[in-house]
Parts: C-alpha cells; sequence; structure tokens
C-alpha cells in the first residue's frame, strides 16, 4: 500500500471511524455497564466519557503505525457494541408486536 | 517526560498546527467569551445596576406561591421551576412538559414577582421563551449565548462548540505529547532570544501551565454541547426505545409512589429558610413537582458548601414541607455516575469556590485565550516566506483576536445606553454585528495588520473608558450606593475596566512614541 493511501486510512479511521465508534460505543454502553448504586450510571456514564472515548480513538489512529491493529480495535469495539444495540432492539421487536396483537 | 519516536513527535506537531489552525479562530471566540462569562452574574448586577443584595428566597414567599397557584390552570401544575430574576425579583415558571418535533420542552405561565409580592409580569410560553434575554440581563445572556452555541441556532451552534471543544481537546492532549522536556519547558522564557523563539516560548509557558485547565474545560466544554444534541437521544434510544422522557425521568425524577389526589401546597417559607440553614446558602433555583396533590416533592438547589466541589439539593414533601433527605443531583441515590455528571457543572464554570475559584478560572481563560492567539501566530510565522497566499489569515487573526473584544465592548455600551429604553434585547446583539462588520470591513482594508491592532487597541481602551461615565449618566447607581447595598461587584468591575483600559491606551501610546522615535532617527541618518 502507498504511503499516501496510508495516510488517508489512517484519517477516514481518525476522523470520521473515531466518530462512528464513539457514538457506537455511548449507545452500547448503556445496555452493559452496571446500574449502580442508583441505577443510572449506565445511562449517565457513556454521555460522560464520550467525548474520551472519542479523543482515545483518535490518538490511537494517530499514533499507532500498524493500521491493521487500529482497524481491529475499532471494529471490535464496533462490533460488540453494534451488537448488542441490534440484540436489544431485536428482542424488542417482537414483544412490541406481540403487544399489538 | 513525553519521549515520542520521531515520525510520531512529528504526526503530534502536525495534529497540534492544524487543531488549532482549522478551528482556531472558532475556538478563541468561544474560550474569550467563556472567560467573560465566569462573571457573567457579576456582569448582569453590573451592567443592569442591581442594587438589592437580598436574595428573593429570603423573603415570605409562602402566600405568593398558593395565590400563584389559583389563579394558574391546572393543566400547568405538573412541575413549577422558581429563580430569580431582574433586580432580586421572583420568577415562577408554572409548566408541564410536551414533545415538540422530538425535542422535549416546557410549556406554562411564567410570572415576575415584584419585592412587594405583586405580579409585575405575567406572560405564556415555553422554556425558551422564560429563560430567554430579558431588557435587564441582555448583556450577560448575549455573552453567554455566544459561549454556548455562537448565536448559530440549536442544535448545530452546539454541535460546533461541541467540535470546537474536541479540537482544544486534541490541541491540549498533542501538545502535551510534542513536550520533550515538560518541566524545562514550564520556566523557559528566553527574552533576548529571536523574536520567534520568544513568542515560541511564551505560548509554550502559557500552554504547559494552562494544560491541564484546557483538557478540563475541553472534556467538560464537549459534554455539555453533546448531551443534549446527540447523547441523550442516542442513550434514550438504546436504553428505552427513544422515549427520551422516560430517560429524563429515570435520571432526573424523585422516586415515589403516585398520589394524585388534591392537596393544598405546604408552607413555602418553612422550606426556603430550613434549606437555607441546612445548606448554608440560598437556593439558587427551587423545583417543585406536581404542585397542588398529595405527592407534591420540592426540591432545593445550592451551591457547594466551603470546601466541596459538588452542588447541593434538598428533597422536600409538598404538602406538608418537612424536609425528606439530602438528595443528590442527578439520580435518587449516591452513585459514580451521578457525582461525575454533578461536578462538570462546577468543573466548566469555576463557581465551586465563590470568588477565588472563579478569578482563578478567568486568568486560565484569558491564558487559554493567549495560547491560542500566539499558537496560530507561531504557524504563521513558520510558513510566512513559503506561503504568501496565507496573509489573509494573518489578516483574519487580527480581527477576530482583537476585533472580538472590541465588538464586545461596543455591544456593552450599547446595553448601557438601550436598557433605560427598554430595547437592550435588541441593540445589544445588534451592536456586536454593526461593531463586527465595521472591523471585519476595516481590517481588510487597512494597509497593514499591525497599524490595524494597534488601532483595535487603541478602540479598546477608549471604549472600556468611557464605561464608566456611560453608566452613571445613563442613571447607573455610583459607587457609595453600590457600596452601601452590599454590592461591591459594581466598583470591582468599574475599577477593571478603568485600569485595563488606562494600560491598554499606555501601551498604545507608547508604542506609537517608539515609533515616531525610530522613524526620526531613521530620518537623521539618512540626511
Amino acid at each position: 500500500m502507498s504511503p499516501r493511501s496510508r495516510r488517508w486510512i489512517r484519517i477516514a479511521l481518525a476522523g470520521p471511524g473515531a466518530v462512528i465508534v464513539a457514538l457506537v460505543m455511548m449507545a452500547g454502553m448503556a445496555l452493559w455497564l452496571p446500574g449502580g448504586a442508583a441505577g443510572i450510571d449506565n445511562l449517565v456514564l457513556p454521555l460522560i466519557l464520550v467525548p474520551l472515548i472519542w479523543a482515545g480513538l483518535f490518538f490511537h489512529a494517530c499514533l499507532d503505525r500498524r493500521l491493521g491493529r487500529i482497524a481491529i480495535v475499532a471494529g471490535v469495539l464496533l462490533a460488540i457494541h453494534g451488537g448488542l444495540i441490534a440484540q436489544k432492539f431485536g428482542a424488542t421487536q417482537p414483544a412490541a408486536t406481540e403487544s399489538h396483537r | 517526560m513525553i519521549h515520542l519516536p520521531k515520525d510520531e513527535t512529528k504526526a503530534m506537531v502536525a495534529v497540534h498546527g492544524w487543531s488549532g489552525i482549522l478551528l482556531g479562530l472558532l475556538l478563541y471566540a468561544v474560550v474569550l467569551t467563556g472567560t467573560a462569562a465566569v462573571f457573567a452574574e457579576e456582569i448582569g448586577t453590573w451592567s443592569a445596576g442591581h442594587i438589592t443584595s437580598q436574595s428573593a428566597f429570603e423573603r415570605p414567599m409562602a402566600d405568593t406561591m398558593r395565590a400563584l397557584g389559583d389563579r394558574t390552570p391546572k393543566q400547568y401544575h405538573e412541575a413549577v421551576d422558581l429563580f430569580e430574576v431582574g433586580d432580586h425579583d421572583l420568577g415562577a415558571f408554572f409548566h408541564r412538559h410536551e414533545m415538540d418535533k422530538g425535542e422535549l420542552i416546557s410549556r406554562g405561565i411564567f410570572y415576575v414577582v415584584g419585592k412587594d409580592g405583586r405580579v409585575t409580569h405575567s406572560q405564556q410560553g415555553t422554556d425558551e421563551d422564560v429563560y430567554g434575554p430579558r431588557n435587564d440581563n441582555a448583556l450577560s445572556s448575549f455573552l453567554v449565548d455566544t459561549h454556548v452555541r455562537l448565536h448559530v441556532p440549536n442544535p448545530w451552534g452546539l454541535l460546533l462548540t461541541g467540535i470546537v471543544g474536541l479540537s482544544m481537546l486534541v490541541a491540549a492532549v498533542s501538545g502535551l505529547l510534542i513536550h520533550r522536556h515538560l518541566l524545562k519547558d514550564i520556566f523557559t522564557l528566553r527574552r533576548k532570544a529571536n523574536p520567534v523563539l520568544v513568542n515560541r516560548d511564551r505560548h509554550s509557558v502559557a500552554g504547559t501551565w494552562s494544560l491541564p485547565f484546557a483538557f478540563i474545560l475541553a472534556f467538560t466544554g464537549s459534554f455539555f454541547s453533546f448531551f443534549g444534541t446527540i447523547g441523550v437521544p442516542i442513550v434514550a434510544m438504546a436504553a428505552f426505545g427513544g422515549d427520551v422522557v422516560a430517560l429524563t425521568e429515570a435520571v432526573y425524577g424523585t422516586p415515589g409512589k403516585p398520589d394524585p389526589r388534591p392537596a393544598a401546597i405546604g408552607n413555602f417559607d418553612r422550606i426556603t429558610s430550613d434549606a437555607i440553614v441546612r445548606a448554608g446558602a440560598v437556593p439558587t433555583f427551587v423545583a417543585v413537582e406536581n404542585y397542588g396533590r398529595a405527592d407534591a416533592k420540592v426540591t432545593t438547589y445550592h451551591p457547594p458548601k466551603s470546601g466541596g466541589l459538588a452542588p447541593i439539593s434538598l428533597l422536600y414533601d409538598g404538602a406538608t414541607a418537612q424536609f425528606n433527605q439530602v438528595k443528590p443531583l442527578i439520580g435518587p441515590a449516591p452513585s459514580a455516575g451521578g457525582t461525575l455528571a454533578a461536578i462538570m457543572s462546577p468543573l466548566h464554570f469555576g463557581n465551586f469556590a465563590g470568588m477565588l475559584s472563579k478569578a482563578i478560572w478567568f486568568g486560565l481563560g484569558f491564558a487559554m485565550c493567549y495560547v491560542t492567539y500566539t499558537g496560530i501566530r507561531l504557524w504563521l510565522v513558520r510558513r510566512e516566506e513559503g506561503a504568501r497566499s496565507l496573509g489573509w489569515l494573518d489578516r483574519a487573526l487580527v480581527i477576530v483576536g482583537l476585533g472580538l473584544p472590541v465588538a464586545l465592548l461596543a455591544s456593552t455600551a450599547a446595553f448601557l445606553v438601550a436598557m433605560p429604553m427598554g430595547s437592550a434585547t435588541y441593540w445589544t446583539p445588534a451592536s456586536f454585528l454593526i461593531a463586527s462588520a465595521a472591523i471585519i470591513l476595516a481590517g481588510f482594508l487597512w494597509p497593514t495588520s499591525t497599524a490595524f491592532a494597534r488601532v483595535l487597541q487603541g478602540a479598546m481602551a477608549a471604549i472600556m473608558l468611557i464605561l464608566l461615565p456611560l453608566r452613571l449618566l445613563t442613571g447607573g447607581p455610583g459607587w457609595a450606593s453600590a457600596m452601601a447595598a452590599g454590592q461591591p461587584v459594581i466598583v470591582a468591575l468599574d475599577l477593571a475596566f478603568l485600569l485595563t483600559g488606562g494600560m491598554l491606551l499606555w501601551s498604545v501610546l507608547r508604542t506609537s512614541q517608539s515609533r515616531q522615535g525610530a522613524g526620526h532617527r531613521v530620518l537623521q541618518a539618512a540626511e
């Protein structure tokens, strides 16, 4: 791969890539984080942490020499959290259909 | 000390530079208005000439609350917000919550109650109308609005300032990573080196000292910007199938068994006096849920206690006026998430330890403005020889860097004139726009940016020096009456403007004299 295309892939991972993964993580974290003593930690912590998650992904994409590793880390985080959201919607969809009958 | 490999350091230098260049001017505008907005409350008191020092919550309000409840339709009894407006008058917003175009809003009737307990103003409207600018707070409201969303309509304004916050976060972290000798750099100021090195040292020292502050501001600022615009809808979608009201209720609601039986509201005077004793401070805000019902709840919000960081809130039974519990600001019980969310606001606004923390936040905010301004300057100087087309950026830097404070001061002067006539909500932003347009036009027409910078400094000094006479001429309180009324902040702000204006004028005059002297010497040598 040419240095030019490597650079553009890195920019894509650090820019739109990091934003998408951070937003999907924010949604997914609400489903697996514990609620804590007040039962709200899973709702509040993702909202607080999203700028830091984005910054972490951004600097990882800028500083890691291996593009493959950046893509794997971002891809795994995206797949896990995206999967959790899909599972949640998959579970609520039939229940909603049942309740409408 | 941080030792990144050469290539990564180069990448971080590029990231640091571009994060400042792409959004640096917007970042400067957001940080400068935010720095001024640290003292928004004090600026509001100073500009409107408020001299009452007794809070509305220290005056009897029980009868007023009952009377207001009686005259308000029951559909707006779902919630009541109580807060101070104007010169310590009481604002009461009876409302219900509803969804409007996918957004949660409050709609109801807003009353302003004067010091004698009589209603001086009432209006029907939404929270946007109630919490929007009024004639007497148009200036402080304008400052806050510029900082929060740069006057771009929501949600785009908040998204823009959120992105600016993230670019500041990137600049702060990359700035830390490119320091090879962090401790040494903090104290290195080479005064006799060439001008580029001197400026680099100043940028580096100011930036390094304010680095933790920049990180905190950027993090908390982007949190506030993205919270309602992106965060809440996304988390509500994931956890409650998109029901924002359910999320809000889960996070902010007061748990308890619903009891819709009618019941008169308890004695509000007992609630406010008890809350002041328990919290050690007057409430900044009081919220009532289910007014006129047996399950009514009253929450009073107070600033943090001495040495504390998180604000305090107390929960009372609305029908009996009995104290229930110290309530966490967020959530029904103390939790890690609730505490973290509660300290975001004091960390961003610097209002957790009175004037001292506000002064520190103001100073560090000013340092951030300096770092942003000098950072862009350094970036330009490094590219001065290579690209002539960057001249426009140099002009834009002077126009924004020095023109923005001039335009803000012009809107302050306009506010002082317009407020007694009742037209401050129009003239405060209008004068800012007129001044900005004039500065932008002059900035691109002026022969050199250095000469234009001196003109702007002179304008800044002149407006600062006329603010005191203008304030007094338009009916503002004098120093003796302000001090007698327990409002030293009016005198302090007058003095701050006079001193800063005087120093700026002296600096401009000294620079032009030394230039004239240099020109004279050049002519003599030529002869």
